[in-house]
């Protein structure tokens, strides 16, 4: 058991900090979600049983946990991450850990501004390029909602971008 | 591009030196090495108040038989209830002096209840009785 959680940490741990990492923003905060990820699926994997794949699992645990931390942002809102580009630019946080250009920056901005459902499946699609076959096991949500869901987000994505 | 042109490729996230080299140690630390560690901990700290109340309660228990095996000075004394209930009366009967109860009556004045018999009254009571009579005659 033991040697086979070390095997799924060595596999998943980078995608997944990566997919956190995406949705939280802060390098600290990803580091956070994602050990309580492994926390949790180490509690629990005596419960998981081949009704999803591990792969898809890890995924919905990780979603919870960064989402989670989101909430607990919002309502301490000790840091307000609504214009990152400004927050890049000026916060040792921001600047250290993020090294991308102009197009980058309005990228992230757009992203952050759409709902947390859109969100989360365009990051899934886009940066983890996951099926939504997959992606319906870790949002509980059907494939054509997940289809449109991407769709909209993507529209939004590219207004944004092109200043409309 | 994957599906938007207009969307920018690339990763401009960046994490700390050595970041990902060290992260699956520390997760395994925190999952895996922490579980191991609570159980090997876990034995010891529950054990160790048992442990500690069991020796108290035997010192206390040896203390205070040994006080009283010492100090006692009926040590060798027997419960009465350990004693059936024929053996104890044949005791108690055997160790009354009959004669001492007497010479303790006499001193505490209690007086004789036997009546006053004549001689005449007790030949009668024998002859009832069908004792023969020079039986009689030779004990009075």
């Amino acid at each position: 058991m033991n040697k086979g959680f070390r095997l799924v940490v060595e596999r998943y741990s980078t995608r997944l900090y990566w997919h956190i990492r995406r949705l939280v923003i802060l390098h600290e905060d990803a580091d956070d979600a994602l050990q309580n990820t492994f926390v949790n699926a180490w509690r629990n994997i005596s419960n998981f049983r081949n009704e999803s794949s591990l792969y898809t699992w890890l995924y919905a645990i990780a979603t919870n946990e960064a989402l989670t931390l989101i909430n607990k942002r919002i309502r301490n809102s000790a840091i307000s991450l609504d214009d990152l580009g400004s927050w890049f630019a000026n916060s040792t946080e921001g600047s250290t850990w993020f090294d991308g250009d102009e197009a980058q920056v309005k990228l992230q901005n757009a992203i952050i501004r759409l709902p947390e459902k859109q969100r989360i499946v365009f990051n899934l699609k886009y940066y983890d390029e996951m099926t939504y076959a997959d992606m319906s096991k870790v949002l509980k949500t059907s494939v054509g909602a997940l289809k449109a869901s991407y769709h909209h987000a993507v529209k939004k994505i590219e207004n944004i971008l092109s200043g409309i | 591009m994957k599906n938007s042109e207009k969307i920018p490729e690339g990763n401009p996230f960046r994490v700390p030196d050595n970041y990902f080299k060290e992260l699956n140690g520390r997760i395994i630390s925190s999952t895996i090495e922490n579980q191991d560690g609570k159980k090997k901990q876990g034995l010891y700290v529950r054990l160790r108040p048992f442990l500690a109340v069991a020796a108290s309660v035997a010192v206390l228990a040896i203390l205070s038989y040994t006080g009283i095996r010492l100090f006692s000075p009926h040590n060798e004394s027997v419960s009465l209830t350990e004693i059936p209930v024929e053996e104890y009366s044949e005791t108690i009967l055997n160790e009354i002096d009959l004669l001492t109860l007497e010479e303790n009556a006499v001193l505490t004045g209690i007086p004789n209840l036997a009546p006053n018999t004549d001689k005449k009254d007790i030949i009668d009571y024998l002859i009832l009785e069908n004792v023969d009579i020079n039986e009689i005659q030779e004990q009075l």
